[in-house]
């Protein structure tokens, strides 16, 4: 079952005379329980693919229906309730709110469910033990590491169960330790609760933690990988193989 | 590029930063300008012939400069605050500190005295307006005229100049103290984090609402004869000041937060999106609030403990007038009135008339006062029967002429027994309570309340009275014109009489008018203050807050990313402005209504309705600032994402 169903996705800035096109007609769907990343060189438009399917802006034309809802006009307000209801984020520069404890941050998506407060709390309990983060819940966002602010990221976005959960470049400002610790905590998370993730990175390690890797050129899909039984190195050669190809910037590791 | 384009430049770029720095300078340039015009305008010599009016605008004068001062650098802060990134990319191009400066000047320099030019403008044509409003308060009729003062001007530069190296001064130290790096993260910085809540802080907290407390009683007790020298009076009067604005700090300091962390901690980290929005914004920076809405709160109290004592003074001059002419024009002696009739009658101007018998009778009013110094009075004593809308019963007394002054004085009950001294006959009396009206001159009630009996008791008094006690003249004779326009008009005639100046004789147009004369000067100035006051504290908070929703943005960002609408924000930066507003003046309301309290009747005596009008006035027009404050806050969120 297709959780996530873009059709010829166009985005566009600028006005008439400073056109440019980012998105060119572009298809894409997700089933449910997935672990897709969408990978591409720096400028191939694949943080905006990522923004216009996670409804944060807005597509120039084209369709897209998640969870069989269509949601391509909708209006702002209705956009912005599908998105606290049905998605999860995880941002490059975690996105975290310093005025908030880690707990406070993590619990900020289940306050507009009609959850009570124990429930709330047990749900936090499982999530943070899922990414070993009980013992920072009382700390301020500064004063922890970035792969906890990371992981404290993931949690708020896992919390809610929500339909799909976008990360753009989550390991982006991480080192290698915490970024390999942070992807194995994801997909043994889209393992353990059937979570559909979908990530932007430009890191080809970090893509093979995934089952299906979506390259981006200049816009328009180049080709795609699935993972399939092959083991996490084979396919990681598979994607370095294929960014080789594809050209632009290519790996530092 | 030289360096008058990178001005240039800048300054351009810069525009839309600038508005509120400029609206700052060209606001308080006017006001400034605008008061020393009128130190300086001949027509207001009559205004201020009394050496009272001429030192309280003096005061005024000086005490505004410090608030101006105060307000333009809190304005200047924030505003190089938010250039602070220009600033550290200028550094880091390889422009040395003092080349920054003077770039910083040469900028200021057109921007500050072109704002000063504008608001000199501004308050020159403001002038007339404050001119004229003075002396309408006054009921001096001079016509205010435009008129353009150079010394004003010179003095207007003087300051302002003053003030503008004093900013130069601040911006020096500013970017002299900074690193490159510190420059471009300053916006971002967050406040120190809110620690646990230590016992110390609970202590501080209570400690601080004791402080305000022990302020509020002693001031209750400030004139009921505890302190009797001036100088004690003098000290209990600045223990009251400084315990009162500690108190405050203190309860800003600990209580809030500790209050905050409470419900806080209450919810086990569950917190919904008014919270955030409002709650821990609001911890989150009450370390540095603490000064700065005890400043507000305190200058708000002052304001408004100002504004109520001087609309006290000037809501008791009609009332004043009032009790010492019931109506119109007042007469005690039959001569006078008929003279004076006549001349009212040669000019066409229609009056009533009414005359009224008083008797003057020793009462003792044991039975219904609280205070237990006076029992035995001489009142006026009249019959129900001239006056209108009111009918004692037998047996029964009714005062009139109430004044909160006088309440306070006589502590009267609601009801008891009242005990008449005849010359022979010894009666008591239902006392039924007070009424507003006064109904008779101060001739006759030398400030107390007259006293309204039925005819019956009346006439029994009359025959009873006791003749070495009685007034001069028995007899009230009151004037009520027919047409309220007439009044000037039959104030000059009543003034060219030759009875005019007796004892008794009254016109109430002219008390009113000499008791405003009086007092119009030092109110005039006292309102202008208060009103710079709660202008320039409103601003400061308006400011601090653009400088907070500047600060918050990113939240609001991740926020509306997470998919919280602009309704599910902007209802938590309601309940947050709620607070942050709400609080200085509730706390502001109620140390004012206490120094109020503590001394109104030396100012006059009304006490509820004129405070009630200031406090209700002055809180919605902070309240506009709120408002003003709220719909930043929309625009920032808007643009968020």
């Amino acid at each position: 079952m297709n959780i996530l169903e873009a059709r010829k996705i166009h985005k566009s800035y600028g006005n008439k005379f400073t056109r440019q096109e980012v998105l060119k007609g572009i298809d894409i769907s997700i089933k449910k329980g997935e672990f897709v990343t969408i990978m591409g060189a720096s400028g191939s438009g694949k943080t905006t693919l990522l923004n216009v399917l996670s409804t944060i802006d807005r597509l120039s034309h084209g369709s897209l229906e998640i969870e069989g809802e269509e949601l391509t006009k909708s209006k702002e307000k209705k956009l912005a309730e599908f998105r606290k209801h049905h998605l999860g984020f995880i941002f490059q520069d975690y996105n975290l709110l310093d005025t908030l404890t880690v707990k406070e941050n993590i619990l900020l998506p289940l306050s507009i469910t009609n959850i009570s407060k124990k429930e709330a709390l047990e749900k936090f309990q499982m999530v943070a033990a899922d990414l070993g983060i009980k013992d920072i819940a009382g700390k301020y966002p500064n004063e922890i590491s970035g792969g906890q602010k990371q992981r404290t990221s993931a949690a708020r976005a896992f919390i809610h169960e929500p339909s799909i959960i976008f990360a753009d470049e989550p390991t982006g400002a991480l080192d290698s330790k915490a970024a390999s610790d942070l992807l194995g905590k994801l997909s043994t998370l889209n393992e353990k609760r059937k979570a559909t993730i979908v990530m932007v990175t430009h890191d080809p390690v970090a893509a093979s933690y995934s089952s299906r890797v979506i390259f981006i050129k200049d816009g328009q899909i180049y080709t795609q990988l699935n993972k399939g039984e092959e083991s996490r190195n084979t396919f990681l050669k598979d994607i370095m193989k294929t960014q080789g190809v594809l050209g632009g910037v290519h790996n530092e590791h | 590029m030289s360096i008058n384009q990178l001005i240039f430049r800048s300054f351009q770029r810069n525009v839309k930063s600038y508005y509120l720095y400029v609206f700052a300078l060209v606001f308080s340039a006017a006001l400034y300008f605008a008061f020393v015009t009128l130190q300086y305008d001949p027509s207001m010599a009559e205004a201020s012939e009394s050496t009272r009016g001429l030192v309280a605008i003096r005061a005024a004068s000086v005490l505004l400069i410090v608030i101006v001062t105060v307000f333009l650098l809190y304005a200047n802060n924030l505003f190089i605050k938010r250039r602070s990134k220009e600033i550290g990319l200028f550094q880091l191009i390889g422009m040395t500190k003092n080349r920054i400066f003077k770039i910083l000047t040469a900028e200021n320099v057109i921007l500050y005295f072109g704002s000063l030019f504008i608001g000199t403008f501004f308050g020159f044509a403001f002038s007339k307006l404050i001119a004229m409003t003075l002396f309408k308060i006054t009921g001096v009729d001079a016509v205010a005229s435009l008129y353009f003062s150079d010394e004003a001007f010179i003095q207007t530069l003087l300051v302002f100049g003053s003030i503008y190296i004093l900013i130069m001064l601040m911006n020096y130290l500013f970017i002299r103290n900074q690193s490159i790096l510190s420059l471009f993260h300053i916006t971002s910085k967050t406040e120190s984090r809110v620690s646990k809540i230590s016992s110390i802080e609970i202590l501080i907290g209570i400690f601080g609402i004791l402080l305000i407390l022990a302020g509020y009683y002693v001031s209750a007790r400030l004139f009921d004869g505890d302190f009797v020298s001036i100088n004690h009076l003098f000290l209990a009067m600045i223990f009251i000041l400084a315990s009162v604005i500690f108190g405050t700090y203190f309860f800003y300091k600990g209580s809030v937060r500790f209050i905050t962390n409470m419900i806080r901690k209450n919810k086990g980290g569950y917190l919904n999106i008014n919270q955030v929005m409002s709650l821990s914004s609001i911890m989150f920076r009450m370390r540095s609030n603490a000064m700065l809405l005890t400043i507000i709160t305190t200058v708000s109290a002052l304001a408004i403990g100002l504004l109520s004592l001087n609309y006290i003074s000037y809501y008791s001059a009609e009332r004043n007038a009032e009790n010492t002419a019931p109506t119109d024009f007042a007469f005690v002696t039959s001569e006078d009135a008929v003279a004076f009739g006549e001349v009212l009658k040669e000019s066409r101007i229609s009056y009533s008339e009414q005359r009224v018998d008083v008797l003057r009778v020793e009462i003792d009013i044991k039975e219904i006062t609280g205070n237990d110094i006076e029992n035995k009075m001489r009142v006026a004593v009249i019959s129900d029967r001239y006056v209108e809308g009111i009918d004692v019963s037998q047996g029964e007394t009714l005062f009139s002429g109430y004044s909160d002054a006088l309440l306070t004085l006589l502590d009267l009950k609601d009801s008891g027994t009242v005990t008449f001294h005849g010359l022979t006959a010894v009666f008591n009396q239902e006392y039924v309570g007070i009424v507003n009206d006064s109904v008779l001159p101060l001739y006759f009630t030398g400030g107390l309340p007259a006293v309204i009996v039925n005819e019956t008791t009346f006439t029994m008094l009359a025959n009873d009275m006791d003749p070495d006690i009685q007034f001069d003249s028995s007899l009230y004779i009151g004037f009520t014109l027919a047409d309220r326009e007439t009044v000037e008009a039959a104030d000059t005639l009543f003034q060219s009489m030759p009875f005019s100046q007796d004892s008794g004789n009254n016109s109430q147009y002219s008390v009113a008018l000499q008791q405003k004369i009086n007092m119009g000067t030092t109110m005039f100035s006292v309102g202008f203050l208060g009103l710079t006051f709660l202008i320039t504290s409103g601003c400061i908070l308006y400011f601090k807050q653009v400088e907070e929703g500047d600060e918050e943005q990113p939240n609001y960002k991740i926020l509306r990313k997470l998919g919280f609408t602009q309704n599910d924000l902007l209802q938590g930066i309601l309940r947050k402005q709620l607070f942050n507003f709400g609080i200085p003046l509730v706390v502001g309301l109620m140390h004012s209504y206490f120094a109020v309290k503590s001394g109104w009747f030396i100012f006059g005596t009304e006490l509820w309705t004129p405070m009630l009008i200031v406090m209700g006035l002055y809180a919605a027009l902070y309240s506009v600032f709120g408002f003003l404050s709220v719909l930043h806050y929309k625009k920032v969120i808007k643009m968020s994402l």
